[in-house]
């Protein structure tokens, strides 16, 4: 059986795997001696492309049972630069991986835009994992952010949409001390700065973050972008089916601490 | 001497025990679910049992010890009145038979509360509430049972030609059996407490904390101890408290009635005064099987209208007690019938105004653990330093109420506040008849304590057995409305400790009496020269004789080391929870390394051993506690006195009752306001502010479920030791 390939973002990597998603994503989270603990995300390659990448990189044997020497369940493939190099419809599925080790499968899905105006926060995870607040909506802000032209730019990047509640309509809302961000003036004074300077369009609000991310403030979902258009939606499911399909992943996604 | 209204006791014995049958039997009969459900509650049933078998060998050969003690104090050096050894035993030997009837119906109820709650809300608060009313009814049945057959026993052999003097030595006879009452609860709340803190922390430190897996997670070793814990704590510890109160309450107003009609030689009025805290008590037992029935909601209800339905059933028998209980006291012909009423009222109003304090205070409906939340954004020093500012706080309404109880109970039934030697007697009746008030709906009390961990189990089995989420919520409301009620429920406790405890202090003096006559001592010489005969003593007289007064070293010195148990007690029980938990930790990391299949999901963990740990660390740590709250007022008698005991006694009723309430209420609003944050306040779960709130709550978690339950036994216990010893402290002192 071919092994799987997969793309770890947590940190950037590319990983050939005899271990099926779930294991793989209980692996990285925990370790094979249940011993560790950490969040993890990571995409699954489509087959095709799996083979073709582990023909490439000519590593097929480091994990093919069949290949001799040195055979291990998973091994890495490349550490740096990974994401670029993919190409997005290369990636059939994204992986939540929670703190304990159980996983939520998303699928890709046709991304529906908002009725705006209003404040998106979005939190990076890969390559880069900054948190900024910004006025474009997903597909716009992906566009930007891999537009070479642009000062700022990355040739590719993995980011979600997190929940603002009434901040994303109004900087000054009152009655938001349920969002569970750090120091959350200092989120409103990046807001204020959005809407005073109409010409900015995005503010970093964390340079870079040090802590998981906590699943629950996901709000639409995740995006893929990457340079010369290229834009994908892994959408969450509801929390209707959280609290029912997925129950045992939302329930531990609950119990992990973050920002 | 005889009255008809003395058969409403053991009457109401039989139907509380009747009842209690019945609800059983219901509970048995509805379905318990899946069989992953009836697998989960099974492993939950096993180690609970586990738990008391082992509970009960060690409690057993402690009361063969103290037995064979007592026997060779009457029977050899004949310091002891021959029926203790007897009275001893029963007394644990009920108090012990309710436990364990009130954890069998708690294990078997879980699972069936769940598939109840599969159905609707009310369906599964009725099994809930009336499967904790089991254990609540036993209670105040053997209780009542006991006090009955013992009366109706020693009536038919003590020979005293004096019918009042009979009754003295019949009720501080009595008395004695609250000794054995009192060792079981030792053994139960602080064995109890100590596995079930050791269970909760363990499985929390390794399983939420260092695993990440979520709380009542069939893949943590210790989820099962965890929740046996709750059935030992909350059903058998607490079962085991109030059972002491409750026996202690009534024997110790029945002694003091005795004695206040004794010195004029009055032995009808002394018979109606013995029985009527018995016949109080069995009154507040059929109306609390009325109340009981009253609880119920309708479908849809909210957390307001859960609360309503048992504050319902609640007021309800109290209000028909208060009533009738007028009309009871008339029909016995009681002297100052209107008096000892008012102070039956008082009790009952001290014992809702101690309960709505402690919501007050822990519920996160209220200011202070609002405010305790709202700390946690600055993180966990802030959290500590405002739950215990809260905690501390909340002492002086509890603490304000029995003053205030106490003074007016007091002046009602002597009928007159002004305190002298003439209104001693009968104010201290007021006093102790206003503790039968305060326990009077025992039944339906301690059926609300006892829902909480049933309904705490049946969340943990819809968890584990992962039902749907309709089904999780209603059972989390049900679980949530079980945490308010045992904060109120250990307030409760503690008031009525504290009112029980001060009621056997007044009665070891009648014990002092007793065993100056046992020892030929006719005549006592009062420090002002006169002579008086020790019969017709009044209690003014006794102090003087012994010199029990603020300046007399012996009595201060009694102070300090009673202060200073308080402190000891609760440091040795939370350092053994500590020591406990520890080996829990240890045992479920054990598991997850050798057995990583655990947390996979691919391998089930060992739940008996953790079950077994928990026992073990409990069984170990809670004896130096125990023989401490025995051997100290043993020792403070023999080192100095009368004078020392009462001052012992003094200091640990009033740091302990003090202490007490501080603990259970600092533990109980830095629970709630971790669960506030939970709701979504200040960041919500997973959020810095619940980091810092959980710290709160695993600090407070020893306090309100270990150290400060203890207290409650330890300062009955100390004046149950003191009154059994009383014959020691006569014959032998050493300064």
């Amino acid at each position: 059986m071919q092994p799987f390939v997969y793309v770890s973002l947590m940190p950037e990597a590319l990983v050939a795997s005899n271990l099926g998603a779930e294991e793989f994503g209980a692996y990285l989270a925990v370790g094979s001696q249940k011993r560790a603990r950490g969040q993890a995300l990571f995409f699954k390659l489509d087959e095709k492309y799996a083979a073709e990448r582990l023909e490439v990189l000519g590593q097929r044997a480091l994990v093919d049972p069949n290949g001799g020497r040195g055979v291990r369940r998973s091994a890495y493939l490349s550490i740096y630069r990974v994401l670029e190099q993919i190409a997005p419809e290369a990636l059939e599925s994204l992986h939540l991986v929670t703190d304990e080790g159980r996983v939520l499968t998303l699928l890709p899905a046709d991304y529906q835009p908002e009725p705006g105006p209003r404040f998106h926060l979005y939190q990076e995870f890969c390559p880069v994992t900054p948190r900024v607040v910004s006025t474009l909506e997903p597909r716009d802000f992906a566009a930007r952010i891999t537009d070479p032209r642009e000062v700022v730019s990355l040739p590719a990047l993995l980011f979600a949409d997190l929940e603002l509640a009434r901040l994303a309509d109004d900087p000054e809302a009152t009655g938001i001390d349920d969002l569970p961000y750090p120091n959350l003036e200092h989120l409103r004074d990046c807001l204020r700065e959005l809407r005073e300077k109409p010409h900015k369009t995005t503010k970093t609000v964390i340079r870079y973050l040090q802590q998981d991310v906590l699943y629950r403030t996901i709000r639409r979902g995740f995006y893929l972008a990457t340079a010369g258009g290229g834009f994908r939606h892994f959408p969450m499911p509801s929390r209707e089916q959280l609290e029912t399909t997925h129950y045992a992943w939302w329930r531990s996604a609950l119990s992990s601490f973050g920002a | 001497m005889h009255s008809t209204l003395f058969w409403l006791t053991p009457a109401a014995a039989v139907l509380a025990l009747g009842y209690a049958w019945h609800f059983y039997a219901r509970m048995k009969s509805a379905p318990e679910g899946s069989a992953r459900m009836a697998e989960i509650a099974s492993h939950v049933r096993t180690g609970a049992m586990a738990y008391l078998r082992q509970q009960y060998k060690v409690v057993g050969a402690f009361f063969l010890l103290l037995t064979l003690v007592f026997a060779w104090l009457a029977y050899g050096l004949g310091l002891q009145n021959r029926w203790v050894p007897f009275a001893f035993l029963t007394g644990g030997l009920f108090s012990g038979l309710a436990g364990f009837f009130g954890m069998k119906t708690a294990t078997y109820a879980a699972a069936r509360v769940a598939h109840a709650a599969s159905k609707s809300l009310d369906l599964g608060l009725r099994l809930a509430f009336r499967s904790g009313a089991v254990m609540g009814l036993v209670v105040v049945g053997l209780a009542l049972l006991d006090i009955s057959l013992w009366f109706l026993v020693l009536n038919a052999f003590i020979d005293d030609p004096d019918p009042a003097h009979k009754l003295v030595v019949i009720t501080t006879t009595m008395l004695t059996f609250g000794m054995g009452a009192s060792l079981q609860a030792l053994f139960a709340r602080v064995g109890g407490g100590i596995f079930t803190k050791a269970a909760d922390v363990g499985a929390d430190l390794v399983g939420k904390v260092e695993a990440g897996i979520p709380e009542d997670d069939p893949r943590n070793p210790a989820t099962i101890a965890d929740n046996v814990g709750d059935n030992v704590g909350d059903v058998a510890g607490m079962g085991a408290d109030l059972y002491e109160s409750y026996v202690g309450s009534i024997l110790a107003t029945a002694a003091l009635g005795a004695a206040a009609f004794a010195q004029a030689g009055d032995g009808a009025s002394a018979y109606k005064a013995v029985i009527a805290p018995m016949v109080v008590a069995g009154l507040g037992t059929i109306l609390s099987i009325l109340g009981i029935y009253a609880v119920r909601v309708k479908q849809g209800a909210s957390q307001r209208d859960l609360l309503n339905a048992l504050s319902r059933g609640i007021n309800l028998s109290s209000v028909l007690i208060a009533i009738l209980s007028y009309f009871i006291l008339r029909y016995l012909d009681l002297a100052n019938a209107g008096g000892i009423w008012g102070a039956i009222v008082t009790g009952l109003v001290t014992g809702i105004v101690i309960g709505k304090a402690t919501e007050y205070f822990t519920s996160q409906e209220y200011k202070p653990t609002k405010g305790i939340a709202d700390h946690a954004r600055t993180g966990p020093a802030t959290v500590i330093i405002s739950g215990l500012g809260v905690g501390m706080l909340s002492t002086v309404v509890p603490v304000s109420a029995v003053v205030i109880g106490t003074t007016l109970a007091y002046g009602f039934a002597a009928g007159s506040w002004a305190f002298t030697p003439d209104t001693m007697a009968m104010g201290l009746y007021g006093i102790g008849i206003a503790a039968v008030g305060m326990l009077s709906t025992l039944g339906l009390t301690l059926a609300t304590d006892a829902y909480g961990p049933i309904a705490d189990n049946a969340g943990g089995n819809a968890e584990m057995s992962g039902l749907g989420p309709e089904v999780r919520k209603r059972t989390d409301a049900l679980d949530s409305l079980g945490n308010t009620t045992a904060a109120t429920g250990k307030g409760f406790a503690i008031g009525s400790a504290a009112l029980t405890a001060l009621a056997l202090l007044a009665s070891y003096v009648e014990e002092l009496k007793i065993a100056m006559l046992h020892n030929g001592q006719d005549t006592m010489v009062l420090a002002s020269g006169e002579v008086v005969r020790t019969t017709l003593a009044t209690l003014s007289q006794f102090m003087e004789y012994f010199q029990v007064h603020l300046m007399n070293p012996k009595v201060i010195l009694g102070l300090f080391i009673g202060g200073m148990m308080s402190f000891l007690f609760c440091g040795l029980t939370i350092n053994a929870v500590g020591r406990a938990a520890g080996r829990m930790v240890e045992e479920v990391r054990r598991q997850f390394r050798e057995k990583p299949g655990i947390l996979g999901g691919t391998d089930v963990p060992d739940y008996a051993r953790c079950v077994a740990i928990s026992t073990a660390g409990a069984q170990r740590e809670m004896l130096l506690p125990s023989l401490l709250a025995v051997i100290v007022p043993i020792g403070v008698g023999l080192l100095f006195g009368v004078p020392g005991v009462f001052g012992l006694l003094g200091g640990g009723l009033a740091t302990g009752f003090v202490l007490a309430v501080f603990m259970a209420n600092s533990g109980g609003a830095w629970d709630n306001a971790k669960k506030f944050i939970e709701e979504g306040h200040h960041g919500g779960k997973g959020s810095a502010a619940h980091k810092a709130a959980v710290i709160g709550d695993t600090v407070g978690d020893p306090f309100k479920d270990t150290a400060g339950p203890s207290l409650n036994i330890l300062i009955k216990l100390m004046s149950m030791v003191s009154i059994v010893t009383a014959g020691v402290n006569i014959a032998f002192t050493l300064f």
